[in-house]
């Protein structure tokens, strides 16, 4: 079993690996395969940040995706609880229409979109990034989906014990879904941090630019550098990294029976 | 207390549906008026030489002070660098000047560009932007209010060189101002050629029948092919149209495919060099220039920006030479000569001073040997004559074993036949290439070009 | 009497506290994607140049099945659809129970190793992809070596490696993203069932499909969903590893669509009229997977 494990393990790492390695290398080192990793390091962080404004763009990342993260497991874990807790037929009915919001490529609803976030002054702020991606179809469904397996009969107890029904849904649905809140962020934040398309549509000042839109200026030149570009890349691929390996013990080892 | 948390809830979740409420509201209802708007100083532009410009439209929100530009462009070491350049160039008469550089990406310029002019709303676009010289035909008729009309604004676009300001040139009027080169060089390891006794000389002025020879030569002696292209994208088949001032359109914007001899002999010439074992695909990009670099290949064939990427193998200096490309045999009109790629600088409606944009683009790029002096060390070569005259142009430049590279591209520039983009341009192009594929894969190349040409005009019939 | 009437407005209660809970969400999902969607929808029986729009009635909707390659993108897509969900969903389920093993050894640095590929940023993953099936890559030089192949082979530039590269691709990409929700579920299934089943004799495959699988359908159908729907509108694989090739056999609907809008000249009639026809088929695909696999019990 840990054969297999180091197998999967070492197929899934290693264009990781591989990333590390050219990070410190020079850019014709990278391009003509060399996987050992070499000396160039600070040499491509130097032109890196010489050339773009890293910090500033980490610094937006940042901010858009945790915001966008936090409201929305907030706004999601409601409806997905709603929709489940409270189901019947007209509900039912509501979530396969809602289902059907994800199934238009986003090519296609870009233009409304964008149109309605110019017209309300959204272009460069905040409320512009996360507005169109706060409530999503999908951690809709996946709060639905979990919320099947929270036990009935604790929130019979709780109603009777005169609990708000708001109440049983912070004290006691939340800690209990501890593990699909974690799964939930994770895949959140990482949406939200490479998200891309969008962005780059209403993101129009240099100082509201993201992490991904400075990578893609770097494979834009008549030049490539590809040790810089993979140093880039390695910044942008880090957050999300941490932010799993923080988070994959609650969603994998949560407090499995603690209400049981 | 249970209750008033729901009201707060159901209250917040009004309040952001009414927000949200409030900008759809407003947007189909103002969606004609900017578009009908901004139709205006489209049409009736040409603010002359002097301020006669709508800059007293009050409503102008891109201009922070009268003497700001807002500029987009890609390529720091290369575009964002001129344009830096140009600002302290026309600063020393326009103290005041300031430009607003934004980094953007060319498909993130295209992206923005369609989003705003399909919206109707220009007013998030900036005052300059540089364009891909390929698609300047499609965006200038497919979003006809985007482009300012620069004919009159007392830029001489006579200076630049002919093949090159045709890219933006659309109804007879100019509506860009032309900047890097993109003039074709056929690039060479010349150690390899030694191994193979031959020289560069043996590569300049020749048809592609020597070249298919000399590859040949070089291939048994090294056993490293002459040339790599990148698979599914057609770089050389255009390059070799243009040579000999070919196009996939007619004047009257109809697909020239079907019947298209001078077509067919590159097809056939592309599969000749790359049957022989001359000419070697690679599946992208970056294994194109991997390729180059590393020294799997003895040369290449492609726009003179491509010697960028060939100087980062530094340990190669000196082993490298340039001359012009091979011409196409059997053609009428057949050159040395042709064009890949550059770029030209537009100024938008949305400008609120476009005599200021004018005048500084006229002082600059098209007025100022000073400027192309100082931008070419980064490699941005100009089309603009004046500029070639320069002492700078003729350094030597040692990479390229002690020759004059600059002066031989500006005069390589000047030769080029100008040929018609065509507003369906990249769909011409993705039907070409699957055709080429089909064709080496064993396709009969008369099929193939009938296939190409129903593709294009498949997707002509709007 | 009283009685039954009083219960009859406490379920009335119950209902309206329902939707509540679900209105922020909805009524967002209802602005941000529903009226940009039927915008979408008029949109798509216009047809015109740029922003030059006119009517047309159906005329998009019959021109895409006159489109080749159009035609040729549903199918390269349903050929990933079929071959790669099915592998991946069972693939992520079996690495998903393997790492719920309590006594397994560092299950953290498993986890976070597996699932590393889908937070690698796709610029790096498609020049990593590109440049290991290279002519002279790391998998031809393997290859070579092994005696397998006489001489390097293109695979990027043949249809059937090709497509194989793409699947190969997105397994790689999407398996630990699959498995992030299998391992959350799995936290729902208590512990000591399998322990129980292990003590009647139940072999580890035993209670994988007698327990596991029934267990986490909900989770199931929700990746079944999601998968079926990114697949549907793959987009960055086909644009960042092959560009669509050779001869646009391995291209797929999304990124044909986003040629028709931003690359080639623009007619966001007919895109907006092929991005319904991606809505219809995922639709039925979800319709039909919610028939089998959303039933409460």
């Amino acid at each position: 079993m840990y054969l297999f494990l180091c197998i999967v393990s070492f197929i899934s790492v290693f264009p990781l690996y591989w990333m590390v390695s050219a990070a410190t290398n020079k850019s014709a080192e990278v391009i003509s395969g060399r996987l050992v990793p070499g000396t160039y390091f600070i040499e491509n962080l130097k032109n890196l940040l010489a050339t773009q404004n890293i910090g500033r763009a980490l610094g937006n990342s940042f901010k858009y995706s945790l915001i966008l993260t936090f409201v929305s497991l907030i706004v999601c874990s409601l409806a997905g609880y709603g929709f489940e807790i409270y189901h019947d037929k007209a509900k039912d009915a509501v979530m396969s229409i809602i289902l059907l919001a994800m199934m238009v490529p986003f090519v296609a609803t870009m233009i409304p979109l964008f149109q309605m976030v110019s017209k309300a002054g959204w272009l460069n702020t905040t409320i512009g990034f996360i507005l169109p991606t706060i409530s999503t179809p999908f951690l809709i469904m996946m709060f639905r989906q979990s919320a099947r397996s929270f036990p009935h009969d604790i929130m019979e107890a709780a109603r009777i014990d005169g609990l708000s029904e708001l109440r049983i849904f912070f004290q006691m649905f939340m800690p209990t879904m501890k593990s699909t809140y974690a799964a939930a962020m994770t895949i959140t934040f990482m949406n939200a941090w490479n998200s891309y398309l969008w962005p780059k549509v209403i993101m129009t000042d240099a100082t509201s630019q993201t992490m991904p839109m400075v990578v893609a200026n770097l494979t834009e030149g008549y030049v490539t550098d590809y040790g810089m570009l993979m140093l880039a890349v390695l910044i942008c691929t880090l957050p999300t990294a941490i932010v799993f390996f923080c988070l994959q013990k609650s969603f994998a080892e949560g407090i499995t029976g603690a209400v049981k | 207390m249970k209750r008033k948390i729901l009201a707060a809830l159901l209250a917040s979740t009004m309040i952001l549906s009414l927000v949200g409420c409030g900008g759809k509201d407003a947007a189909p209802t103002d969606n004609e008026a900017p578009a009908a708007d901004v139709a205006a100083p489209a049409d009736d532009t040409a603010p002359a030489d002097d301020t006669s410009a709508p800059a007293d439209d009050a409503s102008a929100p891109a201009a922070e002070g009268g003497q700001t530009l807002t500029v987009w462009c890609w390529d720091p070491a290369f575009n964002l660098n001129a344009m830096y350049e140009a600002e302290k160039v026309y600063q020393k008469d326009h103290p005041d000047f300031k430009l607003n550089v934004v980094e953007t990406p060319w498909d993130d310029i295209q992206t923005k560009i369609t989003t705003a002019a399909t919206s109707g709303d220009l007013s998030t676009l900036p005052d300059i932007f540089l364009m891909q010289d390929n698609a300047f035909q499609k965006n200038v008729i497919s979003f006809p209010d985007v482009c300012a009309d620069l004919t009159s604004s007392g830029i001489d676009f006579s200076q630049f060189a002919a093949g090159k300001t045709a890219y933006s040139v659309i109804d007879g009027k100019n509506y860009g101002v032309p900047f890097d080169n993109g003039a074709v060089v056929a690039c060479y390891r010349t150690d390899y050629l030694e191994q193979a006794g031959l020289t560069i000389d043996d590569f300049t002025d020749i048809t592609f029948d020597q070249y298919l020879e000399n590859g040949k030569k070089v291939l048994e002696a090294t056993g490293k092919p002459l040339i790599s292209m990148q698979a599914g994208e057609c770089d050389l088949i255009m390059m070799m149209m243009q040579s000999a001032g070919s196009s996939l359109f007619n004047e009257d914007g109809t697909a020239n495919v079907v019947g298209n001899d001078t077509l067919k002999t590159v097809m056939e010439t592309y599969k000749g060099l790359k049957d022989a074992g001359v000419l070697v695909e690679v599946n992208s990009w970056d294994e194109y220039v991997g390729s180059i670099v590393s020294g799997d290949v003895a040369g290449t064939i492609n726009g003179c920006w491509i010697m960028a990427s060939i100087q980062t193998a530094e340990d190669q200096s000196g082993n490298w030479a340039i001359t012009n490309m091979p011409s196409l045999v059997g053609v009428s009109g057949a050159t040395n000569y042709s064009n890949n790629g550059g770029s030209s600088w537009a100024v938008t409606t949305n400008c609120k001073d476009q005599a200021l944009a004018a005048d500084f683009l006229a002082s600059t790029f098209a007025g100022s040997t000073e400027l192309y002096d100082n931008i070419l060390p980064s490699g941005a070569l100009a089309t603009w004559a004046p500029a070639g005259d320069s002492e700078a142009y003729g350094a030597p430049s040692d990479f390229f074993g002690g020759d004059a590279v600059s002066a031989k591209i500006v005069d390589f520039s000047t030769k080029v036949p100008s040929n018609i983009t065509g507003v369906y341009y990249y769909e011409a192009r993705n039907a070409v290439a699957t055709a080429i594929t089909n064709y080496i894969n064993g396709g009969d190349i008369d099929t193939e070009m009938q296939t190409a040409a129903d593709t294009i005009n498949f997707n002509m019939g709007q | 009497m009283s009685r039954s009437s009083n219960k009859l407005t406490l379920s009335k209660k119950h209902n309206l506290t329902g939707w509540a809970f679900l209105a922020p969400g909805a009524i967002l999902i209802l602005i941000m994607s529903f009226i940009p969607m039927i915008r979408a929808l008029l949109l798509s029986f216009k047809s015109g140049v740029g922003a030059k729009m006119e009517w047309c009635g159906i005329m998009n909707y019959t021109r895409m099945f006159k489109d080749t390659v159009f035609i040729q993108s549903i199918k390269n897509t349903f050929f990933y659809l079929i071959i790669q969900v099915p592998i991946m969903l069972i693939f992520a389920l079996i690495l998903a129970s393997v790492l719920n093993n309590k006594d397994l050894k560092f299950k953290g640095l498993f986890r976070t190793m597996i699932f590393l590929p889908c937070a690698t940023s796709l610029v790096a993953y498609a020049i990593i992809f590109r440049s290991l099936f290279a002519n002279n890559g790391l998998v031809n030089l393997v290859l070579v070596n092994l005696g397998i192949l006489d001489q390097p082979y293109s695979f990027l530039t043949n249809t059937t490696s090709a497509r194989i590269v793409i699947i190969i691709a997105l397994l790689w990409r999407w398996t630990g993203y699959n498995m992030v929700f299998y391992l959350s579920g799995l936290q729902n299934i208590e512990y000591s069932i399998y322990e129980a089943a292990k003590i009647d004799g139940a072999s580890a495959v035993q209670s994988f499909f007698r327990i596991t699988v029934p267990l986490l359908k909900p989770t199931i159908l929700l990746t079944a969903i999601m998968s079926t729907n990114g697949t549907l509108q793959l987009f960055d694989e086909s644009v960042n590893l092959t560009n669509g090739g050779p001869a646009n056999t391995s291209i797929t609907m999304s990124h044909y669509i986003y040629d028709m809008s931003f690359k080639y000249v623009p007619n966001f009639g007919y895109s907006a009229a092929m991005s319904f026809l991606i809505l219809i088929l995922v639709a039925i695909l979800a319709f039909l997977q919610m028939k089998v696999g959303d039933k409460r019990d």
